[in-house]
């Protein structure tokens, strides 16, 4: 136990204007879930706990005007029950419904998930493959911030001591084929291996038309694949095609975190899981 | 230190707590309420699962000042004088529990789980309780305990519809 | 319809409440973190930082100066003898000269907080001079490795010798030999190892503890504090859990010792990260197997050498080498035998108990063998079995006839249906291009109590003048149902419902010995122990109940706390009038019980013997599918046989093998301890509920006649044939097989590129089955 003192602001204005003087000693607590498992192994080294969790504004799922907006608030339990979600980012509903556990989807929250940076982070594909801008906010202003750009390695975020994420505008997809799949050591309760999330769409040719890929747990920050969908876009997709261009996903991912030790796993898995993921576009 | 005040088991509480301690630390040991346990401290168990404002929530997970203004239920909460919760009942009827110390939050989780939806089918219990490690039973009779509370809950809530 | 035997029993096979659920379900059960103290002191560990070390200076003079640190022992603080151990005493308390792992104890803190405490082992000076550290078998094997302890690195060796495998080889149609490893796996109970304790009035150190063996604990705790026996009480709280971990001691001498010097209230819970790194692992393995049939799959032959990882201390290294020569052939007919086995020190965290000694990694063997065998001889895998399985009269490689009670035919006419279904139909349907299905069977066998020694267990019970009946057993139920079958077998004999019988379970000032809740023995030795107790009663029930009722004992029948003559419900004494009558004449109403399995001990060069006077057997059969892209592997369905002589309690014995199914399940594909690595449940995992099968139990009763009503036991023969069933069913489904545990997504992606199924379909009908 420690001296730290707990803070809950009343609202944005009062937590920005806080963390404008103090956010250097200050930890931003909003789901928890990642923060009290860093308080119990290693203490926090902070003056203060900043209790975002009930700030009104972080909170809600909207569409307005082709704006898919996500509070940074909202919880892995209430993406995966949004029907706005469903008819309008299925694979970020997907990513929320094997997310570690009830209990922690609960609570969990998407922004948290975010900026805790972590590359086996599972909304982060789906965010990829959705465009998507953070709304980031300080007492200053705001600024919008992609989702390559959220993390600038490994476990750090690009978030300044007195910024806080707010929403993340989406773009939302309609029609099309969109999923979001992901492998763990078992069914729940795992981190992932890998995750992948996509969504394509074809013409009435059955070329490809567009095709946005998220892979997860393979790099360190988040990275659009976009030789790879360029590589498909304006094809049939056969099955010798979508593992030609799995391989390509592959290669980009060793291509950026060098050749480690779960290379010789996740090389094949990676071209394995792409082509699950898209073997319905090629049936179909 | 944090003011906290927040409804368990039915009854008010309100005390002054260290600002960084848990929920679950909370619970056993300034209210000393020990049915909830530690399995992990890190969430990867489920046995420290109690229900917040009616949602299976990890204790060791959630900061103690965050309970401030919320409503919880803990094992012991389940239970009235008079009778067992049904989760409670049929569990020990269908034998699931053996060596009893992942049980107080495989129940909370079913409450949880039954509160919200009164008849789920072997998959939303399996999403339910996934998070609730068992080492003993396989989990087989915890399902079938959990179907037989479906059933009785709903019982009870057809004899409280009549006037029963 | 009933048979006669089934209708005639009013306890036994009845699925009873257990004796503690409603504490358990209310939240009421006081495991050792739980149980009420006053203003406890904290207690923590300081462990090594080093492998392996000379400890040349321990400095607390830091720690000890910090406000609210009460007191820092080292081994200088230890009265008594300071070496503990299960079978071979070769580990201390703290470490005294040198470290032989990074789990070794050094110092012990006790402080107001556990804040306070870790405070403390950050202050505490260690210097070591290294030694150089082993590693794994190979190294530890090797001629030129350091020495862990002073006799060397080979702990033990059990050889079993029968006939002459090598000349049998030369007469082998076909042979198969291959080499098998398996890992460490961790037990992963629920409940992190804990213990509390305070001084009672009388000056008696009293410790709860979370055991699967209070007598030993006192034991050993006696011992390591140089005191009499009444001056220690150990009492075996509410236990979550144990699977063989908590046999050896986790946290009892600390609490000891602490009590021992400052006399004040202690706690110690483990968090479970030291409970990962303090306590003990499943041996690993490293199995060289070669199994030779003549032409028509007639097991000849067999020859193993088996390395196990036994780690810094021996714990029950001795007794997994010596379990696995025995087991290692399998549940099978085999002449020429030629078994070794050793357990070697490594400067890993030790290895000790875990359900099944041994047999589990050998069972991953064997089952693998008659599979590679009957695929090479063209003959089915159940064939094979069938040809092979021991039945009534086999004799075993240590030269034991198999008498009574040997299910295992039966349990494999018992899943033949299923496995053939499965064959026919669930095979040949195809849900995906990229999804394979396979099929698997493992059978075993299991010697029922410790191997080839005396290993008995006692209990008593008493009838107080109101005719009330109290079971005192020194049986540790860690969940298993242990107390409530005691109930149910007293509760037949004198015909009194278990629930009546008030019980006393496990506090050595109360009970004793019944040997440790282990080698699935309880339910037959403590059985046999409290059936023992009761018969006694009973007998000096029915010699006054005769007398009084004027009949001879032949026309008594017992019945709701009285004897009455059969059919005459009218002619009856009560209990009551019968003890108050006993205690009068100067008779005994406490009645002590005891039995112990027959076994002949090993010869120590051939191995021949009876190393159990009663086996478990087995078959199960694993449905699975695997994922060719991602190596993903899905249990479908887990068909499981299981030979248990009589279910006691059948919804017990059902617990038995779905959670022994669960932890199977995690062996075979997902479980892997590695030594300075796994370090919390983020890196280690065990089954969620989403990951079991369906689980089809099915339970076989070949009565064993020396069993307590013809029982013998379930709980490590639950876990051991589910890994070979499911890694059989691997191999089937994608024609490539794995030699390794756990069949984890990176070997089964391996084999699946290596069987040329990884890569587009190509084709939309079900891929053919390719020889391994």
């Amino acid at each position: 136990m420690t001296d730290i003192e707990y803070i809950r602001p009343l609202n944005l204005k009062e937590a920005l204007s806080f963390l404008w003087e103090k956010g250097e000693d200050t930890k931003i607590i909003a789901g928890g879930t990642d923060v009290m498992v860093d308080l119990r192994s290693d203490g926090l080294d902070k003056k203060y706990l900043l209790d975002i969790s009930r700030l009104e504004e972080l909170k809600g799922i909207e569409l307005n005007n082709k704006e898919l907006s996500v509070g940074a608030g909202v919880t892995l339990s209430e993406i995966y029950s949004s029907k706005i979600l469903k008819s309008n980012a299925l694979a970020l509903k997907k990513s929320a419904k094997n997310f570690a556990s009830k209990q922690i989807r609960n609570i969990a929250t998407i922004g948290g998930n975010v900026a805790h940076s972590s590359p086996c982070g599972d909304t982060v594909p789906a965010l990829v493959v959705h465009d998507a801008k953070a709304l980031v906010a300080d007492k200053k202003g705001t600024r919008l911030v992609s989702m390559e750009e959220m993390a600038t390695k490994a476990y750090m975020s690009c978030l300044s001591p007195g910024q806080i994420l707010v929403k993340f505008i989406l773009t939302p997809y309609q029609g099309g084929f969109t999923d979001f799949q992901k492998i763990g050591r078992r069914r729940e309760l795992a981190v992932s291996r890998i995750s992948m999330a996509v969504f394509v769409k074809k013409d009435k040719d059955g070329r490809i038309s567009f095709l946005k890929i998220g892979l997860g747990a393979c790099t360190p920050t988040p990275c659009k694949m976009e030789s790879v969908e360029a590589f498909l876009t304006g094809k049939i997709p056969t099955e010798n095609l979508i593992w030609e261009a799995g391989g390509i996903l592959a290669g980009n991912m060793i291509k950026i975190t060098g050749r480690r030790s779960s290379a010789i796993y996740k090389e094949p898995a990676v071209q394995g899981l792409f082509m699950r993921i898209l073997y319905p576009v090629v049936k179909s | 230190m944090v003011h906290i005040e927040f409804t368990i088991n039915g009854q008010k509480a309100a005390l002054d707590i260290p600002a960084d301690i848990t929920a679950l630390e909370t619970i056993r040991s300034l209210i000393g309420l020990k049915g909830t346990k530690e399995g992990c401290g890190i969430g990867e168990c489920g046995a420290c699962t109690i229900n917040v404002d009616g949602k299976a929530i990890n204790s060791c997970l959630m900061l103690g000042a965050r309970l401030d203004g919320t409503t919880v239920v803990t094992v012991e909460g389940l239970a009235t004088k008079e009778n067992l919760a049904p989760v409670q009942e049929k569990f020990m009827e269908n034998h699931g529990v053996q060596c009893g110390f992942c049980t107080p939050g495989i129940l909370m989780s079913a409450h949880a789980l039954l509160a919200e939806n009164p008849d789920p089918d072997h998959k939303e219990i399996s999403r339910a309780l996934s998070g609730n490690l068992c080492r003993c039973t396989g989990y087989s009779q915890i399902f079938v305990s959990v179907k037989e509370a479906a059933k009785l809950t709903d019982q009870l809530n057809q004899l409280k519809k009549v006037g029963g | 319809m009933k048979s006669q035997n089934q209708l005639k029993y009013k306890s036994i096979g009845k699925n009873i409440a257990h004796r503690d659920v409603l504490g358990k379900i209310k939240g009421d059960a006081k495991f050792c973190a739980d149980i009420e103290l006053k203003d406890p002191l904290s207690l923590r560990v300081l462990r090594s930082t080093r492998h392996h070390a000379v400890i040349e200076t321990i400095d607390v003079a830091k720690a000890v100066a910090i406000p609210g640190v009460i007191r820092v022992f080292t081994v200088v603080d230890i009265p008594g003898k300071n070496l503990m151990g299960i079978i071979n005493k070769d580990q201390p308390l703290l470490a005294s000269d040198k470290v032989r792992s990074k789990a070794d104890p050094v110092a012990l803190v006790a402080a107001l907080t556990d804040d306070i405490a870790l405070k403390a082992l950050a202050a505490i000076n260690v210097s070591y001079k290294d030694l150089d550290p082993i590693f794994d078998i190979e190294d530890a094997l090797a001629g030129d490795a350091p020495k862990i302890h002073e006799k060397g690195n080979i702990l033990f060796t059990r050889r079993i010798k029968r006939g002459d495998a090598a000349a049998a080889f030369n007469d082998c149609h076909t042979i198969v030999e291959k080499e098998y490893k398996t890992h460490a796996v961790e037990h992963n109970y629920i409940e992190p190892d804990a213990g509390a304790g305070y001084v009672d009035e009388d000056g008696t150190l009293v410790i709860y503890a979370s055991t699967q063996n209070p007598h030993y604990d006192h034991k050993e705790v006696v011992g390591l504090l140089d005191l009499e026996d009444e001056q220690v009480r150990i009492i075996q709280a509410a236990t979550g859990g144990g699977f063989g971990s908590k046999l050896d001691l986790n946290v009892q001498g600390f609490i000891g010792l602490a009590l021992y010097h400052l006399k004040k209230p202690v706690r110690y819970v483990y968090t479970r990260e030291e409970s990962y790194l303090a306590t003990a692992k499943r041996h690993p393995f490293i199995i060289q197997m070669k199994t030779g049939t003549d032409e028509n799959g007639k097991l000849l032959a067999i020859r193993m050498r088996a390395y196990c990882n036994t780690g810094a201390y021996g714990s029950y290294g001795i007794a997994v080498a010596t379990r696995s020569a025995v087991h290692g052939t399998g549940p099978y007919e085999i002449d020429h035998v030629d078994m070794e086995c050793s357990c070697v020190y490594t400067n890993q965290t030790f290895s000790g108990a875990m359900r099944g000694f041994g047999a589990p990694q050998m069972a991953f063997a064997h089952e693998s063998q008659m599979d590679l065998l009957a695929q090479k001889l063209g003959i089915d895998p159940m064939e094979i079995r069938i040809i092979n399985g021991f039945k009534k009269g086999s004799i075993n490689g240590t030269g034991q006839k198999l008498v009574n009670s040997v299910g295992f035919q039966e349990c494999l006419k018992s899943v033949k249906p299923y496995y053939e279904e499965a064959s026919k139909n669930w095979l040949t349907k195809k849900i995906s291009p990229f999804i394979k299905r396979g099929i698997g069977l493992g059978g075993m066998w299991y010697g029922i109590g410790n191997t080839g020694v005396q290993n008995p267990s006692t209990a008593k019970i008493e009838m107080d003048q109101n005719g009330r009946i109290t079971l005192f057993t020194g049986c540790a139920d860690i969940g298993q149902g242990s107390t409530t079958i005691l109930t149910q077998i007293a509760g037949e004999v004198l015909g009194v419902l278990p629930e009546a019988i008030h019980v006393v379970v496990g506090d050595t000032k109360f009970t004793s010995n019944a040997g440790a809740t282990s080698a699935s023995r309880q339910t037959y030795i403590s059985g046999n122990a409290v059936k023992d107790a009761s018969d006694k009663l009973a007998s000096v029930l029915l010699t006054e109940g005769s007398n009084k009722l004027k009949v001879s004992k032949a026309l008594l029948e017992f019945g709701d706390h009285s004897l009455h003559v059969s059919g005459n419900m009218d002619k009856s004494v009560d209990f009551a009038w019968l003890a108050k009558r006993i205690h009068k004449k100067g008779g005994s109403l406490s009645w002590q019980g005891y039995f112990d399995p027959e076994t002949i001990p090993f010869d120590p060069e051939t191995g021949q013997g009876s190393p159990y006077a009663t086996y478990a057997f087995a078959c199960q059969l694993a449905l699975v599918e695997v994922d060719v892209l991602t190596g993903e592997v899905n249990v479908k369905k887990i068909v499981a046989a299981h030979d248990v002589g009589k279910a006691i309690h059948p919804e017990n014995v059902i617990g038995q093998i779905c959670g022994g199914v669960a932890m199977g399940v995690g062996f075979a594909l997902m479980e892997e301890f590695e030594y300075g690595k796994t370090q919390s449940m983020k890196d280690y995992h065990i089954p969620t509920c989403a990951d079991m099968p369906e689980v089809v139990p099915i339970i076989i009763e070949d009565s064993e006649p020396t069993g307590p009503f013809g029982a013998k036991g379930v709980g490590e023969p639950a876990l051991i044939p589910t890994a070979p069933a499911i890694l059989n069913a691997v191999s089937h489904a994608l024609g490539k097989r794995i030699y390794n545990l756990p069949a984890n997504l990176e070997r089964v992606l391996k084999a699946s590129i290596e069987s040329g199924q990884f890569g587009p379909s190509g084709q939309f009908g079900p891929k053919e089955k390719t020889n391994v």
